[in-house]
């Protein structure tokens, strides 16, 4: 009995290997065509998502309705910034990424690759920082190039341009056209009329047929009188849905011609440029009291802006001041609103997406990423 | 500097824009421009002489700095010179223990 109680149990042994490679293939077979199928399922047209990148190098869509993680591309290269814009047909992402270099065009519905513009050429390093933008017709891609050439003895930067790539470049698209650009420019944004905005030392708008360039706005330049010259930190390309392309400032304002820090009155302000009038303005919306990364005004309520690093918080801009603020988990650097403007999305650092009443600033919940850290990735909302 | 002499070009060209005057052509840097040393507050301490406007807990920020190269005095720059230094840490919070520190190749 003993024995056959052995064999019994030796077969088992044997046996049981062989049952669970059985079931692990048919699990992997599982997994692997439900990943499958869920890279390849399409967006819903009316449904709004948000797309955000994380390491080691993921473009995540999340489904706003259900407040999940609807799918995960997988992006070529290395991570880095995961910066996004988001084509007007809202069916492709382009990503600029692989430490600054290159730009992909991920089509969403199936997660293919379907455009790249390597940016560097023999020698010469080119990155962008942050500075890209898609055209309102989805043609054209802007992109501002920071070449450097790599000599064996030394290095030598050159001047930046503005490459103009054709959208249908495929996965080796080249420049169609380029012009000189202004240096340091960062973050970028396409007028409805196709007027290319551009932030750098001020606010430019440039023909992007001709490279003809004129100042939108004054910033570092502005002559606000009794004004300091404002600071601005512009690292996010964001959107929005009430279509402004809009930079927090900080800046001081004296209370007499003698400029004494000491009585200066310290601001918080946003620079914003209405995408479909051009109307520019610069507008205070209270004192400094903490630092933002990132603002945005509630589409539903252009006198509500909120700015996010270390708080929530959310300003009344005609009366100027905070009207209330939400202790956040951990800082976030990036901030998006759905277009009914009645929830707050922070994005960017951990690789968790807080989401806040837009009235209450009450957190509602938050969505796990897989994947690491989303470091500076850009928020990006859309309704299909 | 009286008792300085350039001795090469490099040490002339700085001699001749001091007493050109053209330190007024140089303006503090107000956008990110990658791997240029910033003149912004550390993690030391925040604008305002604090510690509450730094990010919280600095592993949060720790990519988007070495990302975009912001300090590359204190964080090494993954923009250009050490582009696989998380490469076993993709999480800061969580992996921050696989992250190493980093010394210059020798260029034999």
């Amino acid at each position: 009995m003993n024995l056959i109680t052995l064999k019994n149990k030796k077969n088992g042994r044997l046996v049981l290997p062989l049952v669970s490679l059985f079931s692990l293939s048919i699990l992997i077979g599982g997994v692997s065509e439900s990943v499958e199928a869920k890279t390849n399922q399409r967006l819903v047209v009316g449904n709004e998502y948000m797309l955000v990148t994380n390491y080691p190098n993921n473009l995540h869509v999340l489904d706003l309705a259900t407040e999940k993680v609807m799918k995960t591309c997988q992006l070529p290269d290395d991570f880095g910034p995961g910066a996004i814009k988001v084509s007007p047909d809202h069916k492709t992402a382009y990503v600029l990424n692989n430490h600054y270099e290159d730009i992909y065009g991920i089509d969403m519905d199936s997660c293919d690759v379907v455009f790249t513009a390597r940016q560097s050429n023999g020698n010469e390093r080119v990155k962008s920082i942050f500075s890209f933008a898609v055209s309102p017709d989805g043609k054209e891609l802007y992109t501002i190039q920071n070449p450097t050439l790599l000599n064996k003895d030394h290095y030598r930067i050159q001047e930046p341009r503005l490459a103009v790539y054709d959208t249908k470049g495929g996965l080796d698209a080249k420049p169609i056209r380029s012009f000189p650009a202004p240096r340091q420019v960062t973050v970028m944004s396409v007028a409805e009329n196709g007027t290319l905005l551009m932030a750098g030392e001020d606010f430019y708008a440039v023909d992007v047929n001709t490279g003809e360039k004129t100042v939108a706005l004054a910033n570092r330049n502005w002559q606000r009188p009794l004004y300091a010259a404002p600071d601005v930190l512009n690292a996010w390309p964001m959107d929005t849905a009430n279509n402004e392309f809009l930079s927090l400032y900080t800046t001081a304002r004296f209370q007499d011609e003698t400029m004494d820090l000491n009585s200066a009155e310290w601001i918080y302000g946003f620079h914003t440029i209405d995408l479909k009038t051009g109307k520019a303005e610069s507008i205070d919306f209270g004192p400094i009291t903490e630092i933002y990364f990132t603002g945005m005004r509630n589409p539903a309520d252009s006198n509500i802006v909120y700015g996010v690093l270390n708080r929530l918080a959310k300003y009344d801009i005609s009366k100027k001041e905070m009207i209330n603020a939400a202790p956040l988990d951990h800082s976030y650097y990036c901030i998006a609103m759905n277009d009914k403007g009645t929830r707050v999305y922070l994005a960017g650092t951990f690789n968790d997406v807080a989401i806040y009443d837009a009235d209450s600033l009450e957190k509602t919940g938050s969505i796990k990423l897989p994947g690491g850290d989303m470091a500076i990735t850009t928020a990006q909302v859309f309704r299909r | 500097m009286k008792h300085l002499k350039p001795v090469n070009q490099k040490a002339d060209a700085l001699s001749k824009a001091a007493t050109d005057n053209q330190v007024d052509e140089v303006i503090a840097m107000q956008s990110v421009a990658g791997c240029t040393a910033t003149t912004d507050p550390g993690w030391e301490i925040d604008a305002f002489g604090s510690v509450t406007s730094l990010c919280q807990p600095m592993e949060s920020d720790l990519y988007g700095c070495a990302d975009p190269c912001w300090w590359p005095a204190q964080v090494p720059d993954m923009m250009n010179t050490y582009p696989d230094w998380n490469k076993d840490a993709p999480s800061a919070g969580e992996n921050w223990r696989n992250l190493g520190d980093v010394f210059p190749k020798s260029k034999d």
